[in-house]
């Protein structure tokens, strides 16, 4: 095998594994699944309260949120924890090519986040009885993984950030939070004050969870088309961005001595 | 009365191995042992790594229970009377844990004091007088994550002590502790027993045990292979001089023949760098520096030193001898 | 006060102490209440059947109490454990639920810092009038759900020391508690079976007191209850951290070494 190839999937099982020391399925299942179901099941709820929204649009909404919290979070600790064990500078101490190092650290991420959010979809369609086109569930699994990728993303540069800072997961949890705001996901975007509208259109998410909506209703791939290659763009973005802030730290953090900072 | 009673002390721990298939493991850390510390005694127990010293002082401060056996502080039974037991004595492990990393060194102590149920007015004093016993007075007001390592080994000391308990226990107090904070400590546990306490101590360092302790039980793999007071371990064990040869490129067989010299009781060989170091216990009925060196004709010997055994000879000889 | 009292009480102060100096800490149970308090606000700001703001406001604050509860109480004494103060704390005379109450009280107590900050949050940005009705039932209502809930938390950190397997529930608990304690949603709008669930838990009964202290209505029931609640969690935790001890002697798991 390729020596970057071998890299990336050497690089991503370690980093999987940090993320998930307790993978046994007795408890994976619990918290990665009952989790976004649970998160489904109370906005959909808060939505009747509040007279606002049908189930279906909390049911699409939150499950691709909750990938968010799988992608922003597993990113994080990916290399948060790495840190932790303080390996990570050992880890660096290697000529391995940087960009299978770090992206292999990203792929087991994105797919945990994208299963995350189809576990939401289950819990929606068992207890709350939402429905879609079967045809559709193809179009909607592609939206679930750009979802994903362009959260992982996100993550990639709060990771980055991380690299830098001991409070990682206070940086996740202040991006969770701005998303679950901002990005339309229990609050119509018209419903939101002008400059959040605003900003929610150059966060991941916003336009992934519109399309989702509209694929969940019936619409082609085609019709959302500008919303997805507008959310793959920005993926695309925060990933190099994250990247670049990875590499350009990784060259300080070796100069000032801070990649181990316990 | 002895204060500290151990009758034939057994524990077993089962844990698991393997991380795929999990098999079910037993270890036998302690295997019958049998000891008694009087009041007002520091006692020690020494051992190699793994021989069973902290699984021993855990079933005596009743946070283990033994598999079989059983034991006794100040009359009291550690499995039945733990509470008893646990308002009577104090104890200390080693290391830099066990501590409120946020809170300061006095709140520290308020807690433990709370918990030992040393409150009301006596508690400001008493964490005043260990404060000032372990010589942190001053520093108190500080948050525990800027203390050094011995700072910290004096406050897990000060916590030990708090309710003033007459039995110590102490799980390798100086572990990770400068020679001159190690000094200072050895000289608080020594003030320990002024005061009346009865101490058990566990420590790597031969020269602390040597120093402190009244008596010693040598522990390895779980069962005591020596006892006594630090004269005695000596002078069982070498019987009687060391003689120490220096020499360049000894062979096996060379060693074998020195130890089959009459009145040689055990000999070892320590590397150092070009040459290497013969430690040769003898009895001491007959000088056998001549012989000796006769037996080595044809090495190159450097100098020769014949000494009296230190408890580390002692030791050494009581936990390799199979 | 009697011994168990102080132990209690300095043990409280202590810990809340050393939470209160904790960055992650202090900062989650800072933010998460304002953005469910935010997501609420806006969500019954943009139609006209929803509850007030105030309503919100005072859901937001306590779905606080529960959220430090359920991601830290779960675990307090694993963490303890990983302290390396596990040992310490059984080692001492005091009696074990009276030593581990305090830790899972002071971390639900944490959760009374969102109170004061989703109040504010709420009046400054949202305009939300803090109008409390009866002040001195409302400073009554919030240290009495502070202490079921805390309690909540010991029972359900002495559970999941014992069914280790378990422990990384606590954090799955979140939503599932806030669904249906009423914090935001009312229980009318739940199916009935779910209704003796809430009704077991203290969250359901905090939240009606410190509401109904500020909104108006009967506080003295789900006072009463809190605290009938409160006994029933002690004798429940009691009874889990004595099978505990005893389990943890027998096969070493106090300490991690
Ligand atoms: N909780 C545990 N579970 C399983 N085995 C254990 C446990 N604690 C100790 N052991 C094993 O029991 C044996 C004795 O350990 P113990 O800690 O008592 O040794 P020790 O004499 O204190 O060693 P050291 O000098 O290294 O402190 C060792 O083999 C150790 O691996
Ligand atoms: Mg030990």
């Amino acid at each position: 095998m390729k020596t970057w190839l071998r890299i990336f999937f050497v690089g991503g099982v370690i980093s999987f594994r940090a993320l998930f020391s307790w993978i046994r399925p007795s408890i994976y299942i619990p918290t990665m699944l009952l989790g976004p179901t649970t998160q489904v099941l109370f906005f959909a709820y808060l939505g009747r309260t509040a007279h606002l929204k049908s189930d279906s649009w909390f049911v699409v909404g939150n499950a691709v949120q909750s990938a968010s919290v799988a992608a922003l979070f597993g990113m994080g600790f990916a290399i948060d924890g790495e840190r932790w064990t303080q390996t990570l500078s050992a880890v660096l101490a290697t000529p391995a090519n940087r960009a299978a190092l770090f992206l292999g650290r990203a792929l087991p991420v994105l797919v945990n986040a994208a299963v995350t959010a189809a576990t939401g979809f289950l819990g929606g369609a068992l207890l709350l009885g939402f429905r879609m086109p079967w045809s559709q569930v193809p179009a909607l699994a592609l939206v679930l993984l750009l979802a994903s990728f362009a959260c992982t993303g996100l993550g990639m540069l709060t990771g980055a950030v991380g690299l830098r800072m001991r409070d990682v997961p206070i940086i996740a949890n202040l991006t969770m939070a701005v998303l679950l705001i901002f990005c339309g996901v229990n609050i119509p975007l018209d419903k939101l004050p002008g400059w959040m509208h605003r900003t929610a259109d150059w966060l991941p998410m916003t336009h992934s969870i519109a399309a989702a909506r509209r694929i969940a209703e019936g619409a082609s791939l085609r019709s959302v088309s500008s919303e997805l290659l507008r959310e793959l763009a920005l993926g695309l973005t925060y990933l190099l961005v994250g990247f670049g802030l990875m590499r350009f730290f990784e060259q300080e953090g070796r100069r000032l001595g801070t990649l181990d900072r316990a | 009365m002895a204060v500290i009673e151990a009758i034939e002390l057994r524990r077993t721990y089962r844990t698991t191995t393997g991380v795929i298939r999990r098999k079910p493991l037993e270890v036998e850390a302690v295997r019958g042992i049998s000891f008694a510390v009087e009041q007002g005694e520091l006692f020690g127990l020494l051992g190699p790594n793994g021989a069973g010293k902290t699984t021993t002082i855990k079933m005596l401060i009743t946070l283990l229970l033994p598999t079989s056996g059983e034991a006794r502080v100040l009359g009291h039974n550690v499995v039945d009377d733990a509470r008893e037991v646990r308002q009577r004595i104090g104890y200390v492990f080693g290391g830099d844990r066990g501590l409120y990393e946020r809170l300061s060194a006095y709140d520290n102590l308020r807690y433990f004091a709370e918990l030992y149920g040393v409150s009301g007015k006596a508690q400001r004093a008493r964490i005043d007088e260990v404060l000032e016993l372990v010589g942190l007075k001053g520093r108190e007001s500080e948050r525990v994550e800027g203390y050094s390592r011995g700072m910290r080994q004096r406050l897990h000391i000060a916590r030990g002590i708090l309710h003033d308990p007459e039995v110590v226990f102490l799980d390798e107090p100086t572990i990770g502790v400068d020679p001159v904070g190690a000094r200072e400590l050895r000289t608080l546990i020594a003030n320990l027993i002024a005061t009346g306490k009865t101490v058990l101590l566990t420590t790597h360092y031969m020269f602390e045990a040597d120093a402190l302790c009244d008596r010693i039980a040598v522990i390895a793999k779980g069962t005591i292979v020596g006892e006594g007071t630090p004269t005695q371990l000596k002078a069982n064990v070498a019987g009687g001089r060391v003689t120490e040869i220096e020499v360049f490129g000894v062979d096996d067989a060379a060693v074998g023949r020195l130890r089959g010299i009459d009145g040689v009781t055990a000999v070892t060989v320590e590397d150092r760098d070009q040459k290497q170091l013969l430690i040769v216990q003898t009895t001491s009925e007959r000088e056998l520096t001549a012989p000796l060196l006769s037996e080595l004709d044809g090495v190159e010997v450097g100098r020769v030193a014949s000494r009296e055994p230190t408890l580390e000879d002692a030791y050494v000889a009581l936990v390799t001898a199979e | 006060m009697t011994r168990g009292a102080r132990v209690f009480w300095t043990g409280f102060v202590l810990h809340f102490k050393n939470l209160s100096a904790s960055p992650f800490m202090m900062v989650t149970a800072a933010i998460w209440p304002l953005v469910y308090a935010t997501l609420a606000f806006l969500m019954f700001r943009a139609t006209h059947q929803a509850p007030s703001l105030l309503y919100a406001a005072l859901g937001a604050a306590v779905m606080g109490i529960w959220s430090t509860t359920a991601t830290s109480a779960g675990g307090a004494i694993q963490q303890q454990r990983w302290l390396g103060i596990l040992e310490l704390l059984v080692g001492t005379p005091a009696r074990l639920i009276l030593v581990l109450a305090p830790i899972t009280v002071a971390i639900a107590g944490i959760g009374v810092y969102s109170i004061a900050t989703t109040l504010l949050w709420g009046r400054l940005l949202f305009g939300v009038p803090i109008h409390v009705l009866h002040p001195f039932l409302f400073a009554v209502a919030i240290p009495a759900a502070v202490l079921s809930i805390g309690m909540l938390g010991l029972v359900l950190a002495s559970s999941f020391v014992l069914y280790r397997s378990a422990s990384n529930l606590s954090q799955a608990l979140e939503y599932p508690i806030w669904l249906i304690t009423g914090m935001l949603i009312p229980l009318s709008l739940l199916p009935g079976w779910v209704h003796p669930l809430a009704w077991a838990l203290a969250p359901t009964w905090g939240m009606r007191a410190v509401r109904r202290a500020a909104i108006g209505g009967d506080v003295g029931v789900p006072l009463l209850v809190c605290a009938a609640l409160t006994v029933a969690y002690t004798v429940l935790a009691f009874l889990l951290l004595h099978h505990f001890e005893r389990l943890a002697r027998d096969r070493a798991t106090l300490a991690l070494t």
